[in-house]
Order: C-alpha cells, then structure tokens, then sequence
C-alpha cells in the first residue's frame, strides 16, 4: 500500500521535503509508529529527533502512534506547536 | 465564575472573530469588534515579535500554519469562551514573515468587569498558543534560524 506523508515547519526542514509517498509493505500491520520508523531511517538521525517530538494526523484527524494506516492515506507530521 | 449581584442579563459570550490572516493585524478593529454596551472593561492581548530570544538578537519571525488553522482555531475558541464570563471575544493569529514589533495574534475580550475580562483573554491566549497548529521560525541577527520549540 502507498501513504502519502506531508511534513511542516521543522520537521520539513529536517526531512528535507515538504510531502512524499511511501510504500509500506502489505504484509502485517502497518502503523503510524512504523511508518516514522522508516521516515527516520530514510531521512536520517535529524529527522529521526524530531519525529520523536511530533503527533500526527491521519487523514486530517489527530492519531495516535499505533493507529493502523490504510492504504490511500495522508500522514501529516506536525512539530510541536509554537504559535503565538 | 463568582455570581455577580449587579447583572441584569448573563454574560452572551460571544464570538465575533476567529481568523488566520497573513496581514498584518489591526489591534484596534479587534477592540471595536467586541464593543458591547454590557460591557465595563475590554481587554486585548497582542503577542508581538521581540528582538531577543534566549540571549540572541532576533531580527524577524516567519509564521507557518496548517491548512486546518483556521477551522482548529474556531474549535478552540469557540470550546474555551463558553466556560467565560466574556460578552464578546475577537482573536486572529497572523502567519507569514513578521518583523520585530509586529503582532502575530491579537486577543480581545469585553466582559461586564476587568476582572473576567482579563481571565478570559489570558485563557484564550493560553489555550492558543498551547493547540493551535502554527509554527515559528526565528531569524537572529547573526543570519542563523531556528524553528522554535523544535528539537
């Protein structure tokens, strides 16, 4: 299955793209949580810090690390926020 | 929320704006906005660039918000005003490149008195800052950057 992912502020910075689609194998469950994983893998050890950070949004609704991810689905990566 | 003796009607607890804007915000639209004739006190909060941070010069600010800011910011004022005793509350966060004086969210709340005037605005402020989805990006003097409160 393909999710599409969407990263802001820093952590588009540290992924160094603002979306990209990725792959996930169709075998077993496939969370959120395994999906940042493989963002962090493939992003390297930036990223990887600041994912551990971040909450989500699946298809625009707040999730949790475990959520399953369907295929189809837009994965937002959201740093903590700073407004204000 | 203290019973208060002198009321005629319950606090409307109304709100009258919520908006992102990426221009800049005008203080004074978002006090006239909340002009109510039950009303004794209007306070307004403005959260402006500063030109220091942590020890460090601070030339500007860029502001990012999610695509949903505005509908979450709604959400949230419109959850928090109702457990006010505002008659009317107005709040806009800016987003976009913002220099050192400029305000990135404006705040204004009328109540029958100071005293819930300034609880509800400071509640609003906190409740903002704390869930909308908006980021800053801080740019200092020395030409380096960092996105704020991102490790």
């Amino acid at each position: 299955m393909q999710v599409r992912v969407r990263y802001f502020a820093g952590a588009r910075a540290a992924a160094g793209v603002e979306e990209e689609k990725i792959d996930l194998d169709d075998a077993g469950a496939q969370t959120v949580a395994v999906l940042m994983d493989l963002l962090g893998l493939r992003h390297g050890p930036e990223l990887t810090r600041v994912l551990a950070a971040c909450t989500f949004l699946v298809d625009e609704i707040a999730a949790p690390p475990e959520r399953e991810l369907r295929d189809g689905v837009q994965v937002d990566v959201l740093p903590p926020f700073a407004g204000g | 929320m203290s019973v208060d003796s002198s009321r005629i009607h319950p606090p409307q607890r109304r709100v009258v704006l919520t908006a992102i804007s990426d221009c800049p915000l005008d203080v004074r639209a978002h006090e006239r906005a909340v002009a109510d004739v039950r009303s004794g006190a209007v306070v307004t909060f403005s959260g402006e660039v500063r030109d220091h941070d942590g020890g460090r010069a601070v030339v500007g600010i860029e502001y990012e918000g999610h695509p949903n800011a505005a509908a979450v910011l709604a959400e949230i004022v419109a959850e928090v005003v109702p457990q006010t005793d505002a008659e009317a509350v107005a709040v806009t966060h800016r987003i976009g490149e913002l220099a050192v004086g400029e305000s990135a969210i404006v705040v204004a709340v009328s109540a029958a008195h100071r005293h819930e005037a300034f609880a509800a605005c400071s509640r609003i402020v906190d409740e903002v800052k704390h869930r909308l989805p908006v980021w800053k990006r801080q740019r200092f003097a020395d030409g380096t950057e960092e996105w704020v409160a991102c490790p």
